[in-house]
């Protein structure tokens, strides 16, 4: 079995009401905007921790085919702190998003209804079972 | 994944194209402590990659393995003090009653691992040669965790792939086994362990070509190139045994 947890740290950049947050992570050499999924596994979105000065909401999406000149995303997770604070979403049962081709992949966007600062912290496992 | 023997132990490493194979009792084991942790890959700033994309990338930093690359080239270990500093598992002929047990672990556990022998070599393919596999390709590779037997004078080279969108930092844990080996005196024991009477570990060597530089190697360190694996008892194979014994323990003798 192959299991890699991994810690995704994304905040916003302040000045816009909409956007993909850049996740960062200690094993990252740079950040991305979104996560590739390898063929024949699935990405296991755990849990998710939001806090923000404002109200923000946290949308996990996914397209079927990244490689595409403009990706469809379709929204899969819609998380919402309806006030300056912290909600912390410990998952039970995963998101889940398996990666059939090998060109699946996930991002985190925001919204927020006037902008702040607000951050996100997600844990994704990446396994094969 | 595997696990490492302790004394007493009999090792059996089958090599496939030849239906052979080399029989060992694990009569010590060097250092009680298996966990060696690296560090990250051997992979070096600069240096350029293929992508699974079909153009290329450079290593953007000491030991980060880019998004969707992968090495085509198998990796040795650098170690100060070994006999070969650029390759920690190689061992010349003159220690072959020295065989490593090698089981690697690499973080992020999602990378692509395939094992070239020797290294240059590919050796995982489908159909006969009809489809060469492994790391660049999309199956015949394991991901984050690789066993192995290190036999004197055959150089093993390791490749990874990466086929996320993420440059990742790279970490690599050994957990290994030093064995003080020696090939059985008994043909009849040798006949026993390779029927599986007798507990055994079995390793089947990951080797789909029988290239010479396997051969040769293997006579150069043992002697010989296996013992025939019987199907079942097979009183003939009992004197072939005992001709390869005697010639091997002559050539551990010097």
């Amino acid at each position: 079995m192959t299991s890699a947890l991994i810690t995704f740290y994304g905040k916003t950049d302040g000045s816009s009401t909409t956007g993909d947050f850049s996740l960062d992570s200690p094993i990252l050499h740079s950040t991305v905007t979104y996560v590739r999924i390898p063929k024949g596994m699935k990405a296991k979105v755990w849990c998710k921790r939001i806090s923000g000065e404002v109200a923000t909401d946290v949308i996990i999406s996914y397209t079927d085919d990244v490689t595409a000149s403009s990706p469809t995303w379709k929204e899969l997770s819609h998380e919402r702190l309806a006030s300056p604070g912290e909600l912390i979403l410990e998952k039970r049962r995963p998101v889940v998003i398996l990666g059939r081709t090998g060109k699946e992949a996930f991002k985190v966007s925001w919204s927020q209804p006037s902008a702040g600062n607000a951050y996100v912290e997600i844990e994704v496992e990446l396994t094969d079972e | 994944m595997g696990r490492l023997l302790r004394e007493g132990e009999y090792l059996v490493v089958y090599i496939p194209p030849t239906s052979k194979a080399l029989v060992f009792r694990v009569r010590a084991v060097y250092n009680k402590y298996h966990d060696m942790p690296y560090g990250p890959l051997p992979l070096t700033s600069g240096t350029t990659l293929p992508t699974y994309d079909g153009g290329t990338t450079n290593v953007p930093a000491d030991g980060v393995l880019p998004a969707r690359s992968y090495t085509y080239s198998g990796i040795t270990f650098p170690y100060s003090g070994a006999y070969d500093s650029n390759d920690m598992w190689y061992l010349p002929k003159d220690y072959r009653e020295r065989v490593f047990h090698v089981i690697q672990h690499v973080v992020p556990e999602f990378v692509r691992i395939d094992v070239q022998v020797p290294n240059g070599i590919e050796q995982a393919r489908f159909q006969r040669d009809k489809v060469m596999l492994g790391v660049p390709r999309d199956f015949g590779f394991t991901r984050g965790e690789i066993e192995m037997i290190h036999l004197p004078e055959l150089r093993v080279g390791y490749r990874y792939g990466n086929d996320t969108n993420m440059d990742v930092k790279t970490f690599v844990k050994f957990t290994y086994a030093e064995y003080v080996i020696e090939v059985p005196e008994d043909p009849k024991e040798v006949m026993d362990v390779l029927l599986g009477k007798v507990e055994r570990y079995w390793f089947t060597y990951p080797v789909s070509a029988y290239v010479t530089a396997i051969e040769e190697a293997l006579k150069k360190t043992y002697g010989y190139d296996g013992f025939r694996v019987p199907t079942k008892y097979e009183p003939e194979l009992i004197e072939e045994y005992s001709k390869l014994i005697r010639e091997v323990r002559e050539v551990f003798k010097g």
